[in-house]
């Protein structure tokens, strides 16, 4: 056991924090809000040579071969920056997903492409129907089918909550190319180029003022050889990134979290009313120790969950269980520093409460919500074992026997 | 960072484990102390004598106190596998509480008297703090302890003393000088529980049994002051150091779930199995989510612990308010998730999971033990995260202007 992060980690944070303070300020974050592109270009390039984008991938795809602990450094940092932007869609769920299952042709090609800024990718997962609730993010979602058709494949349907679409240069389409008994067995994985014909891109109105998108595939036409790994079976590949851009949003969260803590005990500190600071309110003191509370218990199921993933260890029960508590737990936190800034964490302007407000909702939705982490915390208790049987002989002293409030040796105790 | 434990931890954990393996019985139900029968108590003596005899109740004490001087990290791996058989130990105040503190503040002569008897298992503590007037305020200690000749003459009386057994020692905080502030003038002492003057009578709680202590004239020589005279708050604060890196939350709350999951797995009203209910999912899957948390938190605080030497006091952590705060709610979601079978105790008729529900919706009414969730909350606003309070010296003041009110 060691919960220590190791020097290269902790440079990594402190450059990470030290640029971000200086480059993704709240004037930028509002700034790209007001925008049409859902990012800021100028900003990514700048991560770009710093080497983020390409920050897990093999050096022989220009990547700095780092691990996913590391990358969940990085993303603490980006969520205490609030920092906009497709990583998540780029580098992990396109990015990974490419390394993961991606012919040699595909890899380096596209890989050192995204580690230099110069491709964006956005995964087309969630539907019209399956964004109701439990199987957005599982295969029995997905009806949006390809259909072969001589050397192509035609796309048709509709994509909802698309992601960093506006700004896209290619998709990633999580699409049917056939049904059975297994609703995995049968999801293909696609890049089409965002400028294919047929494509229609509507950006959605979100609280967080991301950029999510319908994305319309009207009959798009798109070639056999751009299927990334095994047709019929893209869905194993694209879960494994998947699950790494929850932690990573558990991380994200993690560093939003720590930040409202930190504004909110210095506002408790020094807001004054009826003559002393607020903070000297056991309600407000709640409030605080509670966004500690909630912060503190998300730090460590969040690296738990990336360290199993880094190791190649089983991870879906860590996985499930950072985002079913990180996504609740980020909503009381953002709610509790709501509490305590009053009227000035309430407004639309200025002040920074609300953007991480608004932009949370979406991390707590994103990739599973806690009531879908939960059922799979459930499915898989469902498969533990039943408690160990001791091996001494019986001695019938438990079983049925009634419970008393005064423990029998009271009885013959020496009591002065 | 690492999540993994060494072979050496490992090899220790099979060990302990194999002696729970071999020493419980195959009918064994790990249900706490509440109430036990004398067979029961019987029972977990002779088995805590076993496990001293190894060193398993101290492992992390120098083997002359009866430990197997074992890292902290090790020290952990044991607590884990003992909480995960649910070991009801008569001793574990005297374990957990009143030892390490001797350990570090206790003379040659106090420690070879006493730590030995914890470790082998023989003797049971009291960490008798509590008074009428003297709760959350434990400065407010009254108890008083006056100097005569080679003595102490206590006399006063301390009140929800967790008696796990009987006892055979006292851990007693006890007022040795009347200053302002309230806490530089008390002491610590190592008491006989039967020297002439003390008595008990029966405090039984929702939770664990717990005694009043009387101590009327009575005689403690002077070599049982623990530390230095007037510095006993101190002493008693560095207790919670030791509680606050203990590992063993997590394990037990994981052979917990695999009672309950085995439960619901088993139970099938209508023909379908509990364990597909929703509710009860839910249940599930937020007591997993605890467990690991409690898990995380336990193993940071012992890590950390270990490392005090290079990383300092550790920071600010809610793992003990978090507890005390989901085990109500937990509690409540266990019993209403029974229907009116959750109201039955233990050793009714229809009784379902032996009445578990029930015992543990009872135990969850209370978080007093070791701090309120307010005290607790206090603590972490203020010395955790700096916030403001105001001074105790003004407390009389405002009560004054309070009273004056009306
Ligand atoms: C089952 C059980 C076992 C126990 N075992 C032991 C033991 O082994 N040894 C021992 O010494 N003691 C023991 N105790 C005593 C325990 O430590 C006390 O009950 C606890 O410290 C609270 O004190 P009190 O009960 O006097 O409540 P009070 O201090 O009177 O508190 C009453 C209420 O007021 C709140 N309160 C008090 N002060 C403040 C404040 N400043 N701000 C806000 N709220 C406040 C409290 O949180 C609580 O809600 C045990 C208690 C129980 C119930």
């Amino acid at each position: 056991m060691d919960f220590n992060f190791t020097e290269e980690q902790e440079m990594l944070k402190t450059s990470a924090r030290d640029f971000l303070e200086e480059e993704c300020a709240e004037k930028l974050i509002r700034d790209v809000e007001a925008g049409d592109q859902g990012y800021s270009p100028d900003l990514w390039k700048k991560i770009a040579e710093l080497g983020w984008l390409g920050l897990v991938f093999p050096e022989q795809y220009e990547g700095a071969g780092m691990n996913v602990i590391d990358l969940a450094v990085l993303y603490e940092e980006f969520g205490r920056a609030m920092f906009p932007g497709p990583y998540l869609s780029t580098v992990i769920l396109g990015g990974m997903t490419i390394l993961e299952a991606g012919t040699e042709e595909q890899k380096s090609e596209i890989l050192p492409r995204i580690a230099r800024g110069e491709q964006i990718v956005a995964m087309a997962l969630t539907e019209p129907e399956s964004s109701w609730g439990m199987q957005a993010w599982d295969p029995e979602g997905v009806t949006v089918a390809a259909v072969a058709d001589g050397d192509d494949y035609i796309i048709d349907g509709i994509k909802l909550f698309v992601h960093d679409a506006v700004c896209a240069d290619t998709f990633l389409v999580v699409a049917r190319t056939k049904s059975g008994a297994d609703p995995a067995d049968g999801i293909t994985l696609f890049l089409v180029d965002a400028k294919s014909a047929g494509i229609s891109i509507t950006p959605l109105r979100t609280v967080a003022g991301d950029m999510q998108c319908e994305v319309i595939f009207d009959k798009v036409k798109v070639s056999r050889q751009n299927i990334v790994g095994a047709l019929n079976g893209g869905w194993a590949p694209l879960d494994k990134s998947m699950k790494v851009g929850a932690v990573m949003l558990c991380a994200q969260m993690l560093g939003a979290g720590e930040k409202l803590l930190e504004l909110s005990v210095d506002y408790a500190r020094t807001r004054i009313q009826f003559d002393m600071p607020i903070g000297i309110n056991q309600y407000i003191q709640e409030h605080c120790v509670f966004l500690l509370r909630d912060v503190n218990g998300a730090r460590w199921s969040t690296y738990l969950a990336a360290w199993k993933i880094a190791e190649g260890e089983p991870c879906d029960f860590e996985v499930a269980v950072a985002k079913a508590w990180g996504s609740d737990a980020h909503e009381r936190a953002c709610w509790r520093a709501h509490q305590v800034h009053g009227g000035v964490g309430y407004t639309v302007n200025d002040g920074v409460l609300p953007l991480y407000s608004r932009r949370g909702k979406t991390y707590q939705l994103y990739l599973g919500d806690t009531a879908y982490h939960k059922e799979k915390i459930a499915k898989e208790l469902e498969g533990w074992p039943a408690p160990q049987v001791p091996r001494g002989k019986p001695l019938g002293l438990w079983e049925g026997i009634p419970e008393n409030w005064i423990p029998e040796w009271w009885d013959t105790y020496d009591k002065g | 960072m690492d999540f993994r434990f060494t072979e050496e931890q490992e090899k220790l954990r099979t060990e302990i484990d194999d002696f729970f393996l071999d020493n419980l019985p195959s009918d064994y139900r790990p249900r706490g102390q509440r109430g036990q029968t004398m067979e029961q108590y019987k029972f977990w003596m002779d088995l805590q004598r076993k496990a001293g005899a190894k060193g398993y109740l101290t492992p992390g004490w120098s083997k002359e106190s009866g430990g197997l001087g074992l890292s902290d990290m090790e020290q952990g791996v044991v607590m884990e596998e003992t909480s995960y058989w649910g070991a009801a130990w008569p001793g574990s105040q005297g374990i957990r509480v009143c030892g390490p503190p001797l350990h570090v503040f206790g003379t040659e002569e106090q420690k070879s008297k006493f730590l030995p008897g914890i470790a082998k298992g023989e003797d049971i503590w009291y960490q008798a703090f509590t008074e009428p007037d003297a709760g959350s305020d434990e400065a407010n200690v009254s108890l008083r302890a006056v100097e005569d000749g080679d003595n102490y003459i206590l006399n006063g009386q301390k009140t929800f003393i967790t008696a796990p057994g009987q006892g055979d020692y006292l851990y007693t905080l006890a007022r040795t000088q009347d200053v302002t502030p309230k806490h530089r003038g008390i002491s610590l002492f190592l008491i006989d529980a039967h020297s002439p003057g003390v008595s008990y009578s029966a405090l039984p709680t929702l939770g664990v049994f717990t005694v009043d202590i009387f101590f009327d004239n009575v005689k403690v020589p002077k070599d049982r002051l623990l530390g230095e005279l007037n510095r006993g708050f101190y002493h008693a604060m560095v207790t919670f150091e030791f509680e606050r890196s203990t590992t063993g939350g997590g394990a037990g709350a994981r052979r917990g779930m695999e009672e309950l999951i085995d439960f619901y797995r088993n139970e099938k009203p209508n023909g379908k199995p509990l364990l597909e209910n929703p509710a009860v999912r839910d249940l599930l899957a937020d007591r997993a989510i605890e467990m690991e948390l409690v898990w995380l938190q336990g193993w940071f605080a012992a890590w950390h612990f270990s490392q005090r030497d290079k990383l300092g006091s550790p920071p600010p952590e809610a793992g003990g308010l978090h507890n005390k705060v989901v085990s109500a709610d937990r509690a409540k979601q266990l019993i209403d998730a029974m229907g009116l079978y959750g109201q039955l105790r233990r050793g009714s008729k229809y009784c379902k999971y032996e009445g578990r529900a029930a015992g543990s919706w009872e135990v969850s009414r209370s978080t007093h033990p070791a701090g309120t969730i307010e005290v607790n909350k206090i603590v972490l606003g203020g010395r955790g995260l700096g916030l403001p309070r105001i001074p105790a010296k003004f407390n009389k003041e405002i009560r004054a202007a309070i009273e004056e009110r009306g």
